[in-house]
C-alpha cells in the first residue's frame, strides 16, 4: 500500500469500527437484545476487515515514482567527506 | 500500516477497546431500570416438627411462593437467582438464615411464577428454639447481569409463627 492508500485504510478501520458500534448498540438497546448487539458488531468488525486490510488496488493509487535504475547510475553516491564539517545534502532529480 | 498484518493488528486492537466501550455503555443502561418485583408467600401447613436425637429442631413445611419478578429483567441480565430464606432470633444468635426454596430464573417470561413447595432444604435449628418461634420469610434475589455487578435485594415477609409443641 501506498502512502496515501495506508491513511485512507486506517480512516476507513476507524470510521466503520465506530458506525457499527453506535449502530450496534442503538439496534440492540431498541431490540432488547444483548446478543444482536454483538452479532451486528462482529458482521461490522468482519465487514471492516475485509475492506481496510488486505492490499486492495484502490489503495494504491498514488505510487510513489522512484528513480530510474539508469538515472541513478548516472550519480554516484558522494564519497565519505575527510573534513567532519561536512553536512549530508539530498538532492533531487526529475 | 505497513503491511496486512499490522493494519490486521491495529484493527483488532482498536475493535476489541470499542466492544469493552459498548458493553460498558450496555452496563450502564441498567441503572435507568428502575424494577418494581412484588412477592407474597403463605404457609399452608407445617408437615411436621421433630427434635432430633442430637438435640437440633426440624420443621418439614408446605408454602404458597408467588412472585412477580419480571422488572428485575433488562437487555443485560444473565439470569435472577431466587430463594426464600426463613429468619428468626435466638438467644444466641441474632439473626438466623434458613434457606428453604431457590430457583434460577433465566429469562423474563419465567420471572412470574406461582409455586406450591415443600422445602427444598432442610429447616434445622441447631438447639431447642422453634418452639412458638416467630419468624420471617424473606424472598431475596440476586440479579447477574451479562456485563457489570451482581446486585441483590429482597423483600420481608413478617408474621409467621411455629407451632409451641411437636407433632
Amino acid at each position: 500500500m501506498d502512502w496515501q492508500g495506508q491513511k485512507l485504510a486506517e480512516k476507513l478501520m476507524q470510521i466503520f469500527l465506530v458506525a457499527f458500534a453506535v449502530v450496534a448498540f442503538v439496534v440492540g438497546y431498541a431490540l432488547g437484545s444483548f446478543q444482536a448487539m454483538l452479532l451486528i458488531y462482529a458482521g461490522g468488525v468482519l465487514l471492516t476487515a475485509l475492506v481496510t486490510v488486505p492490499n486492495w488496488p484502490a489503495f494504491n493509487r498514488h505510487q510513489l515514482s522512484w528513480l530510474d535504475q539508469s538515472e541513478v547510475d548516472r550519480h554516484p553516491r558522494p564519497q565519505a567527506a575527510a573534513s567532519q564539517s561536512s553536512k549530508k545534502k539530498t538532492t533531487k532529480q526529475k | 500500516m505497513h503491511s496486512s498484518v499490522l493494519r490486521f493488528n491495529a484493527l483488532v486492537t482498536f475493535a476489541v477497546a470499542i466492544l469493552a466501550l459498548i458493553c460498558a455503555l450496555a452496563s450502564f443502561s441498567d441503572y435507568f431500570n428502575n424494577p418494581s418485583p412484588t412477592a407474597d408467600v403463605k404457609v399452608l401447613s407445617i408437615n411436621w416438627f421433630h427434635k432430633q436425637p442430637n438435640g437440633n429442631e426440624e420443621v418439614r413445611i408446605t408454602l404458597n411462593i408467588s412472585a412477580d419478578l419480571r422488572s428485575l429483567f433488562t437487555w443485560n441480565t444473565k439470569q435472577v437467582f431466587g430463594f426464600v430464606a426463613a429468619e428468626y432470633e435466638t438467644p444466641q444468635n441474632a439473626l438466623n438464615q434458613v434457606s428453604l426454596w431457590d430457583i434460577i430464573i433465566p429469562s423474563k417470561e419465567d420471572a412470574k411464577f406461582l409455586v406450591q413447595i415443600t422445602n427444598k432444604y432442610r429447616f434445622i435449628d441447631q438447639g431447642s428454639n422453634l418452639r412458638s418461634k416467630e419468624f420471617n420469610l424473606t424472598l431475596h434475589w440476586h440479579v447477574m447481569p451479562k456485563v457489570g455487578k451482581m446486585w441483590a435485594d429482597k423483600i420481608v415477609m413478617t408474621g409467621y409463627r411455629l407451632p409451641d409443641r411437636y407433632r
